[in-house]
Order: C-alpha cells, then structure tokens, then sequence
C-alpha cells in the first residue's frame, strides 16, 4: 500500500498495515466510500491475479467480479453506489480471476469506522472456499447413502442408524419388496463401513447346476487350465458380500454359507485346504424371511445368524409422505440430467401420481418421473406427460369389475384412494 | 463488409462477469468501422450458454465483456468470435477504443489512483 492510498485511509495511521493485512492467510480488499478499491493483500493477489498497483481506483465489481457484486450487493440493490457501512454481511458466492477461473468464495464486508463514527473504509475478507467445496463434493459422493432418501418417520429412523450398523461387522439382513432400495442400502453400508475402501461384490444365486453355483461362488482350487479360479467370496475378500436374494440359494450352499460365518474360512471346490476370508456378508430377500423358513427354503440356522441384524425397508404405500417428497426429488434430477427446465407437477398430475399404489414402489415411481421429464416440453408435467397405464387404468388390462368401478367414478385397484392426501 | 459486435453491460459499463450480464448492446458497422445499427437487448435471464447461443445466432464477429470463464472463452475463440475479455471501463468507452483498434484484453480504462 503507498503513501498516497494510506493517506486517504486517515485515521488508519498505521505504517504497517499493509505488512500486516498481507500477513493474513485470507483475501483482504480496502475499499473507499464508492467501493473503489484502495488497496488488495498479497492473498487476494494471488486470488484474482491483479496486483494493487492495476486496480488502484477501479470499482470492486471490475476487480474481484463475484457473483454477490452483480446480484445480491445489498448496496446495489438499493439503487445506490454503496453507501457507506451498507455492506455488512457475508455471502457466498464465486468470483471469475484473471486467469479466467471461477473460484468459490465466502466474502465478508467489514465497515471500518472512526472513534467519531465517521466511515474511513470498508474491508473486503475474502475466503477462497476450493478445496472446501472440493471436499464437500468428495464426501457427498461417498457418504451419501447411494441416492437414498426418505423423509418419512420409518426412512429417517433407517438413515439414522445406518451408519452404526455400516460401522458393525455383523451380517444384515435387508427386507422388503422389490423396488424398495435393498441394492441402495447395501452400498450404502459398505460405503459407511471401514470395508469402503475394499470390494463390494453382488452375487445373485440365479439358479444354475449346483456345482457351478458352488464354484461360482467359493471358487475351485483348479479352475480351467489347472490354475485356481477365485469364487466370489474371495473376490469379496476384506470387503463385502451382497446376496441378492437369499431364497434363490440352494440349501446346500446355505449350509456353506453358515460355515464360513461362523468359521471365516471357506473350501474351494476340490481344494483340501480351507483358505481364511474376511468378507461381511449383507444378504437381502423381497419375501418373509419367517415364511421361508417354515416353507423349508430358509435354512433356520442361516436365518437366525443374519437375523442379527435386520433392516426392513418398507413399500412406498407406507411411506406417506415421501411420494411427494421423492417426485419432487426425481423431478430435480432428471430435469438436470435431460437439461430440461421441468419446474413441476401440475395439480392433476400431481393427483394421479400421489393416488396411485406404486406396486413397483420407488423404482417405479423413479421410472415415471424420468419418463415425464423426458416427454414434457413445457415447465410443468401434465397428466398426459404420464404413463398410460396411470391415465387409463382400462387399457393396462383392468377387469369388467374395474370398468364398472370407473363408471360408477370410483377409483380402479391400482388407483387406491387410501393414501390421498386430505 | 459488416460485422457485429456486442458489448456485455451493467449499467453504462462493460458488465464485469459475461456469466451474469442481463443487457448486451449489439452494435453493426460498415466495412469502414461506421456504426450502421445499435440495439439495446435485455435478456430473459443470466446464462453464459444462452448467451453464446445468442452470440452464435446473431452471427456476432467480437465480443467486450469482463471476466469470463476459460470454458466460455475457448468456445467463442473455438467458434472463431473475437473475444476481448477483462475489459473494465465504461462501454461506449470501450466499444471506440475497440473500433479504433486499440482495445486490448484485460484493459483498465477507469482512472486509477497514483502511485507516486
């Protein structure tokens, strides 16, 4: 800072305020009455790529050029040019530097005032906000329960105790009704538990030849071209080991399965050696685990040792609240992804989607909303922006019965009025 | 031959970001640098993209704005627009300086404080 800028900042009569001010790990501008810059520490410098010496005398708006200048300066928006003290808040925002790089940016404007109250100056603080928005991004990604989200009484209670049991190294067990989330909540507890950083391995026992099942999932000690072939629990080794849907595992590989929870080790098929594994086991089904077991397709062991944990994940026609919460969700995704400006519903499609049963559940309500954002031109989804079978229940193939129901004006079995919104 | 060229605004000055400029002055001059045609365009809402979509539209030769991002810049240079960048001053400024040729990226054409 020269002699000439110190001097019109009387009353800051302080030879070394500028070592000062440039001694600060965060930007600092100076400011006059008309918000023309006076003075930039070496931080802020560095931050917009102009020396003191290029701006002295240009308004700040041509200096640090934020997104709070233009839109949201409470002095501009007063219609006038900054009055003196008028800035006194902190804002985020971005500024663009020399250098043609948009930074993000907290900027508090400090007044700096004499003993008499007179205005000297105003002290721009600017804090580059980078590696914070940098970081937030990087646990968003991998924090995040996997998109998962749910504000009624029964998710937020899940979400709340995900992480403690993520952060357990019991087996869970996951139930509920296809399209509830299982998948999701499985990454999620991987991603929450001190395995994140090792494998997630999803084995879906589709039925296949017992003995290629049994290679496919505990390996063979000599695979084809007599080399070992790893099964899925050792590609899952250190990390975790999602089985889709229990009930399609023979009972002999249950009866595996119970082994290597109890004894952490598995046999290879035609192996003599047990190898040890370090796998946590998530397994999830769509029916009830009880009822399987008394049909005899559940081994009762197996049941009782992933019971230990158990997570239910409930059909979305219990979730009151949450449709509208999770169409407005979708609704924000998909309108970004497709760069669409889709804003809304509109009331009648609003209707059709909050009074229908969603047999799919989550998965379909995901997949209309992506449909409805897809086929909307305009800003709002309109009832024939929708899927067929919710406009007209008749032509998904309802019965005579529904027909005479629809005539009658009431509602047909897929368009339940029970969770309406009064 | 003619060419446009469109000065970013805010107020009466070059608009300090081209992402955030509501207003733009679209200026036409003959082969011999006389202004032909001056229109005033208020826009729908602050986007660099439709901005440059306008830009593209309007087949506009330069462009004289503030800061701009890099993506921004490497597009409109991409699309072979002059892109005159950094300029802080008053527009009409500007907009002489510019069909004087003398106009040059990162320009500062407020008066600055001494530094004797």
């Amino acid at each position: 800072m020269d002699q000439n800028i110190l001097e019109s900042l009387s009353g800051l009569d302080r030879a070394d305020l500028p070592r000062i001010l440039s001694a600060l790990p965060f930007g600092v501008a100076v400011l006059d009455a008309e918000r023309r810059t006076l003075f930039l520490n070496r931080a802020l410098e560095s931050l917009t790529g102009f020396s003191t010496a290029d701006v002295a005398g240009v308004f700040c708006r041509h200096v640090l050029r934020g997104s709070f200048c233009l839109h949201g300066c409470p002095c501009l928006s007063q219609g006038r040019d900054c009055a003196p003290g008028a800035c006194s808040e902190s804002r985020e925002g971005t500024l663009i530097n020399r250098h043609r790089r948009k930074i993000p940016v907290r900027l508090t404007s400090l007044p700096i005032l004499d003993r008499a109250g007179n205005f000297l100056c105003t002290l721009d603080v600017l804090e580059d906000l980078s590696a914070l928005k940098d970081m937030e991004t990087r646990l968003s990604i991998s924090a995040s329960p996997g998109q998962m989200v749910g504000r009624c009484a029964v998710m937020e209670h899940l979400l709340r105790i995900l992480p403690a049991v993520a952060q357990s190294d019991s087996p869970v067990l996951l139930t509920g009704e296809s399209g509830t989330g299982k998948d999701l909540l499985a990454e999620a507890l991987h991603r929450f538990s001190p395995r994140a950083r090792e494998s997630f391995v999803r084995v879906n026992a589709t039925p296949m030849p017992e003995a290629l099942l049994d290679a496919e999932l505990f390996g063979q000690s000599e695979g084809p071209g007599g080399v070992p072939r790893p099964g899925k629990f050792q590609l899952a080794q250190n990390g975790t080991l999602y089985l889709s849907e229990i009930a399609d595992m023979p009972l002999a590989q249950q009866g595996r399965l119970l082994r290597l929870l109890d004894e952490k080790a598995v046999l290879p098929a035609g192996g003599d050696r047990p190898m040890h594994l370090n796998v946590r086991v998530v397994a999830a089904t769509g029916r009830d685990p009880e009822e399987m077991v008394k049909a005899g397709v559940l081994r009762d062991d197996l049941f009782h040792r992933l019971n230990a944990v158990r997570l239910h994940l409930p059909p979305l026609r219990e979730r009151g609240e949450d449709v509208g919460f999770l169409l407005a969700h979708y609704l924000k995704i998909f309108a970004a992804k497709f760069r669409k400006q889709v804003l809304g519903f509109s009331d009648e499609a609003l209707s059709l989607l909050t009074s229908y049963d969603y047999p799919g559940n989550v998965r379909e309500l995901r997949n209309m909303v992506e449909y409805a954002v897809m086929v909307c031109a305009g800003e709002t989804v309109q009832p024939e922006h929708l899927p067929a079978h919710l406009r007209f229940p008749l032509a998904a193939g309802s019965s005579v019965a529904t027909q005479a129901s629809q005539a009658q004006g009431k509602p047909s079995g897929a368009l339940k009025p029970a969770r309406k919104k009064a | 031959m003619g060419k446009k060229i469109l000065v970013t605004l805010y107020r009466d000055e070059v608009a300090p970001r081209f992402d955030l400029c509501s207003e733009v002055l679209l200026v036409t001059v003959d082969a011999t640098g006389h202004e032909v045609r001056r229109q005033d365009l208020v826009l729908a809402n602050s986007s660099a993209d439709d901005l440059c979509d306008l830009i593209l539209d309007r087949e506009v030769a330069a462009v004289i704005t503030g800061g701009i991002e890099e993506e921004h810049y490497h597009y409109l240079r991409w699309k072979r627009v002059e892109v005159i960048d950094g300029v802080a001053g008053l527009s009409g400024e500007a907009l002489a300086l510019y069909l004087r040729g003398e106009l040059e990226p990162g320009a500062i054409l407020f008066q600055r404080l001494s530094h004797e």
